[in-house]
């Protein structure tokens, strides 16, 4: 039998600004429901890796046209929190490992500071949809 | 919330650009309208008083980037203030505090500037 996770949270969005707002919401609760503080590093540092990945779904995950929304969901259980969005942008496959670039790029630098700061960054390509995985022990 | 910028002159010259809110994706080109137009008056010696910034992403910092590059490129000085703890950790984790040494207050920016 499954065990009931301590926090759960679920929103789809299209709206960029929206978007981002909502996932900082999403990280203000979640310190609020398990008791951490406002600058607790190890929270700080997951919603500093879901900012990078919720930016690049919401501005590449949404190609012209497409009505379909960003879906995401946030859960806290054992002491791990879990995030996963996915949306329809192209694949990213080939971006995955980029490494940090020079000091003068304006660009670029997101998912190497994503993956820097978690225990486990998943990606899948299902169909025409990216899934994302982001896992950090708190 | 978008990113709110406000420029105020100092007494000896600097101009200090200080944003309120989130310094990402959505926010990136409302900092970079306010250097362009920081720019425009002359050789400029600024100040980013980022004591209001909630949060910074990496596009937030190429927004960073791009308005050293103008600065200099109109042969003038940026420096950072009052960054945050998240903040901190993005300039420290990308190498980028290495550009931008930056300071605990904008006072201790401005002395000497």
């Amino acid at each position: 039998m499954r065990a009931h996770s301590a926090f759960e949270f679920r929103a789809s969005f299209s709206d960029l600004d929206e978007g981002l707002g909502i996932l900082h919401q999403s990280i203000t609760r979640l310190r609020h429901a398990i008791g951490r503080a406002e600058d607790d590093r190890p929270l700080m540092l997951f919603e500093t890796a879901l900012g990078e990945i919720g930016s690049n779904v919401l501005t590449h995950g949404r190609p012209n046209g497409t009505e379909r929304p960003v879906e995401y969901a946030l859960s806290f259980e054992g002491g791990t929190v879990v995030a996963s969005l996915s949306d329809s942008g192209s694949s990213v496959q080939e971006h995955l490992t980029r490494e940090m670039p020079a000091h003068d790029s304006e660009r670029g630098r997101g998912l190497a500071i994503a993956r820097s700061l978690l225990d486990e960054l998943g990606y899948e390509r299902d169909g025409n949809v990216n899934r994302w995985r982001l896992v950090k022990k708190l | 919330m978008a990113l709110e910028v406000e420029l105020r002159q100092v007494d000896n010259g600097v101009t200090v650009v200080a944003p309120t809110g989130r310094l990402d994706v959505a926010g990136a080109p409302a900092l970079k309208d306010a250097i362009a137009e920081v720019v425009k008056i002359g050789p400029p010696r600024v100040v980013i008083d980022m004591g209001a910034i909630s949060f910074v992403d990496s596009t937030g910092l190429g927004s960073v980037i791009s308005a050293l590059k103008q600065v200099r490129a109109s042969q003038g000085e940026l420096r950072l203030a009052a960054p945050n703890q998240q903040a901190r950790v993005v300039l420290e984790l990308t190498t980028l505090d290495r550009v931008f040494p930056y300071y605990a207050t904008v006072e201790e920016a401005l002395t000497g500037f």
